[in-house]
């Protein structure tokens, strides 16, 4: 057991990798019957400080249906100085810089601890960055203010030689010049009217004569250095002008009668953005970033008209149909989101604002392109604040945790294929034999692009093992898979990360119990509940939870220990034992139950959920909640009402928000002030415990969590009783003592009635 | 360098608004504690678990409706010494470090124009003229007292690295300055920042500090960038 869980570890911190199998059944058909699919969740460019990039080029087999890259699973005839390719057995001459290799004198990529592996390759001419800012001026002054600021503060941020450009826009949207000359200059453009890319760069002055990008995806890359820009210019040549071009900027100047809302082009200033991008330097990397405080009130992509008295859409308008202009916003933002996908380009959305800002409509720009998304109520809060500061934080090298353009490519031994891959990617429509026919998230594909990623940046793959029933164990034992990402670095460095790894075969008829004991339950949870949630939003929601539940029914039945139709007899193993709570507190989770959510809170929720690595997307699954009390060190304590004593203090990370909570005694004891006299020194240690552990969490975390610091009874202390499980309610705390914690008012199901529940269909034979 | 402090968050204007780290905070980086990220698996057998209640003597049971104010609690247990929690490491600068020492802009500004004199043959006449200008908006926020302590002991910090010629450390003081006190410094900070560019960029003999006689205190010019 324990040697499974370093396995785990050691492969997450190696290879960035977290299966939900890791000895996997060697027939479809019992593949099938383990319920979670076979499937892994895959940080491209997990940190690794202990692994120098290699300066050379990748080894790839020469078979042109394969291109695997050379690794430490590939036999090697270091005599003949050849090597056989592990995916598709072809044999392969080493290139003529290997002729000194040995067994004693291996290249890296041969060596068992550089499964993953990365390569600094020159191709092409090195692009800086680029950051293009497009800025709502519909703000109050004081937002606008804090927003000035810290677009200001963000030019001491960048790299030097990076790239910035300016947008702004309200009823208008102004593209503006920068130059050096003092005199600022800009292009207007009414906020009513869609304009083609084509439009776009003949109105800005930018055709040139080479080929511009059109609508379709220019595969070239820029073969010509950069084409000067009046729009976009090194940070450290406009700083100055463009510090002052920021702060001049006005409230936008059209009057807002009473009962309306200001006029606001967002969809236009966006599609200038992206014409703009994608005219000028296609497949570069570049940010385009929108700081919002409102919905679109006009032109193509409005979410909402100008009449105050017409609220904003709502679930409850969705579901009866009555969003009448959702669809059509979508298809705008959806459309410039391929575009920018297709260039190579992302985009972030910062949305500081008390009411919906479109972001229902709006997602797909960031969630098809890598980009991030924030929301707030204010641009002058240290919510918005620090978390913008920390998109240009830097790692220990000193470069930018941020990566460009990335493609990844996915290889598997003959006996998988791949169903299709869940995050913040695009399809790259690649056909290859290694592609299933059963599509999970976005299949059809080997290969997908990712134009924005950090180092937590995790897609979730789900593969299909296709080795027909009775056929013998494969070649080797093992299956093999292969994960190929190219990007652009930071430094701007194309770079090339492959990472190859395998897992054995195991018989699972017979050998049921090696599969059982190498079932990862959090990454099964998390690679279950990426696909409920995509599922969700693209299906309609009471028919995932059904699935979800007949799919952990099924589970328990499969791996559950009893006696038919005796549910007490039930047991679950180790490796099994979280996975129903996980399930559990998924079902009430916002990313797939809306209520009390707006459509927009829903998608930012949802948006983060498919984007986090392992860790945090549990964390979001399954809040975390440690006490503090005099009696020990914190502990993590079960996340329920049970828990909630008057003598603790608890601390609740639900990654969004983070919640401290007074326990009725030590809430009276702070309130009688003992935390300021000497004698309870103690006591004024143990309030403070959790906000340093907080404050730990603060320092990482992205972006940053609201924080609530609450007590018993206080109004506040419902962000922890509306997460915590409901085991005692006003209908069954008489029955049960004294001691017991906290009651919840609601009519919620327990985890205690939905195990009973499990435990009843799981051992039935009926179902 | 870098001051470390903990700011609270804008509540008027944000909900449950964060605290605010400074500059400093984010950078120096966590993971001093241990990760809290473990969790308990419910148990599946038996009845709703009610872990073992270790409750004090002294206090009240939790109360069912909501507990009308209840005075006879007892107090927490006494105790000067530390509790078994670990609280060492505890941020010691919890406040902005507030060094009482007078810093007269003079001594300032004077190195900051001596080092734009020196750059002003390999920067354009406008960009010498900027960065005047907002030396000139440094003086007289500063003679306005529009300056915190905080801003002008950074800034003495910053114009000493300048002086010595670390870059990389000035450049650094003038980003935590930008992200710590943007709302003071952003108007002209970014003068000093193209200052600091642009010496970075002479040549070595061309550099202020080795033409200029140490008259103004600056005795320490032989130290090379670290």
């Amino acid at each position: 057991m324990a040697t499974y869980l370093e396995f785990i570890q050691q492969n997450e911190e190696r290879d960035g990798v977290r299966f939900s199998w890791n000895v996997w059944p060697s027939s479809r058909l019992e593949a099938t019957r383990m319920v979670v699919p076979l499937g892994c969740l895959f940080t491209p460019l997990k940190e690794r400080p202990d692994l120098p990039p290699v300066q050379y080029e990748p080894v790839l087999c020469t078979r042109p249906t394969c291109r695997a890259v050379l690794n430490p699973l590939c036999q090697v005839d270091y005599r003949a100085k050849l090597w056989a390719c592990n995916f598709c057995f072809q044999r392969n001459q080493f290139p003529p810089t290997y002729a000194g290799i040995s067994e004693m004198n291996q290249p890296a990529e041969l060596m068992p601890q550089f499964s993953t592996i990365e390569y600094i390759v020159q191709r092409g001419p090195q692009t800086p960055l680029i950051f293009l800012y497009v800025v709502d001026t519909c703000l109050e002054e004081e937002d606008l203010q804090a927003l000035k600021e810290s677009l200001q503060m963000s030019l001491s941020l960048l790299p030097p030689d990076a790239l910035v450009g300016l947008i702004t826009f309200g009823r208008m949207v102004q593209v503006h010049e920068l130059n050096c000359d003092g005199i600022s200059k800009s292009y207007v453009f009414r906020g009513t009217k869609d304009l083609t890319a084509k439009q776009i760069q003949d109105m800005l002055g930018l055709s040139r004569p080479v080929a511009a990008a059109q609508q379709g995806r220019p595969q070239q890359p820029q073969e010509q250095p950069f084409l000067s820009s009046r729009f976009l210019q090194p940070v450290h040549k406009i700083d100055m002008n463009l510090t002052d071009l920021l702060g001049e900027l006005q409230r936008d100047p059209w009057p807002v009668p009473q009962g309306k809302r200001p006029l606001r082009s967002t969809g236009v200033a966006l599609s200038i953005a992206v014409g703009l991008l994608e005219g000028t330097l296609p497949n570069t990397g570049a940010r385009i970033m929108l700081f919002t405080g409102g919905p679109p009130t006009q032109g193509p992509g409005m979410v909402v008209g100008d009449e105050l008295k017409t609220p904003i859409r709502s679930w409850h308008d969705i579901e009866k149909d009555n969003a009448r202009l959702m669809k059509k916003a979508t298809k705008h933002y959806e459309g410039l989101a391929n575009r920018s996908a297709a260039n190579g380009h992302c985009i972030d959305i910062y949305a500081c604002a008390l009411d919906q800002t479109g972001l229902l409509e709006m997602k797909c720009c960031s969630n098809l392109t890598g980009g991030q998304i924030v929301i707030g109520d204010s641009f002058n809060t240290s919510l918005f604040k620090q978390t913008f500061q920390r998109v240009f934080s830097k790692d220990l090298n000193g470069a930018f945790k941020m990566a460009f353009g990335a493609t990844l490519e996915v290889k598997t031994s003959r006996e998988l294929k791949i169903s299709g891959s869940i995050g913040p990617c695009v399809s790259l429509n690649v056909k290859s034999p290694c592609i299933s026919e059963n599509e999970l998230g976005v299949g059809g594909t080997c290969q997908w692009k990712i134009c924005s990623l950090d180092p937590s940046t995790t897609l979730a793959l789900y593969f299909e093992v296709v080795n027909q029933h009775n056929a013998p164990i494969p070649q080797g034992g093992r299956g093999a898979i292969q994960f190929v990402t190219q990007y652009q670095h930071s430094t701007t460095q194309k770079r090339i990360r492959v990472t190859t790894i395998a897992r054995n075969w195991a018989d699972a008829q017979t050998q049921l119990q090696h599969i059982e004991a190498a079932f990862d339950q959090e990454a099964a949870a998390v690679l279950m509940a990426r696909l409920g949630v995509y599922r969700a939003e693209t299906e309609e929601g009471p028919d995932v939870l059904r699935w979800l539940d007949r799919q952990l029914i099924r589970l328990c039945q499969k791996f559950g220990q009893y006696n038919k139709d005796d549910p007490t007899s039930f047991r679950l193993s180790d490796t099994f034992s979280l996975y129903p709570q996980f399930m559990f507190h998924l079902r009430r989770s916002p990313f797939l139950q809306v209520f009390n959510n707006s459509p927009d809170e829903s998608s930012y929720y949802r948006h983060h959920f498919a984007r986090q690595d392992l860790t945090q997307s549990l964390i979001m699954i399954q809040p975390i909640l440690y006490s503090y009390s005099f009696y020990g060190p914190p502990e993590p304590v079960l996340l329920d009402s049970s828990s909630i004593l008057a003598d603790r203090i608890l601390l609740m990370d639900t990654f969004f928000q983070i919640v401290i909570y007074l326990g009725e005694t030590i809430a009276q004891w702070k309130k009688a002030g003992y935390h300021d006299m000497p004698e309870y020194e103690n006591f004024k240690h143990l309030l403070q415990a959790p906000l340093d552990d907080a404050q730990e969490i603060l320092q990482s975390r992205f972006p940053m969590p609201r924080y609530i610091n609450t007590e018993h009874g206080g109004s506040q202390a419902r962000f922890l009783l509306s997460k915590v499980n409901p085991s005692q309610t006003h209908n069954n705390i008489y029955s049960y003592g004294q001691d017991g914690g906290a009651p919840i008012l609601t009519d919620d199901v327990s985890l205690q009635v939905f195990m009973d529940h499990l435990k009843k269909l799981a051992v039935s034979t009926a179902s | 360098m870098a001051d470390l402090y903990v700011k609270p968050g804008n509540q008027e204007r944000g909900w449950n608004d964060p605290p605010q780290l400074s500059y400093g905070l984010q950078t120096a980086g966590g993971g001093k504690r241990t990760p809290l990220n473990k969790r308990v698996p419910a148990p599946l057998q038996g009845s709703p678990t009610v872990p073992p209640a270790q409750s004090l003597p002294s206090s009240t049971p939790p109360m069912m409706p909501p507990p009308l104010p209840i005075s006879n609690t007892g107090p927490p247990p006494l105790g000067q010494a530390r509790s078994p929690l670990t609280i060492d490491n505890s941020k010691q600068c919890s406040r902005e470090a507030q060094d009482e020492v007078p810093v007269d802009v003079e001594d300032i500004l004077a190195p900051l124009n001596q080092t734009l004199e020196a750059c002003k043959d390999s920067i354009k006449t406008q960009v010498f003229t900027e960065i005047g200008r907002r030396l000139a908006v440094f003086k007289e926020m500063w003679s306005g007292g529009k300056l915190s302590t905080s801003v002008q002991k950074r800034m003495s910090l910053l114009v000493k690295e300048l002086q010595n010629k670390n870059w990389d450390s000035a450049d650094e003081i003038h980003r935590s300055l930008m992200v710590d006190h943007v709302n003071e410094v952003s108007q002209w900070m970014v003068g000093v920042k193209r200052l600091i560019a642009e010496a970075r960029n002479l040549p070595q003999e061309a550099s202020p500090t080795e033409d200029e006689p140490p008259a103004d205190g600056t005795t320490d010019t032989t130290k090379q960038e670290s």
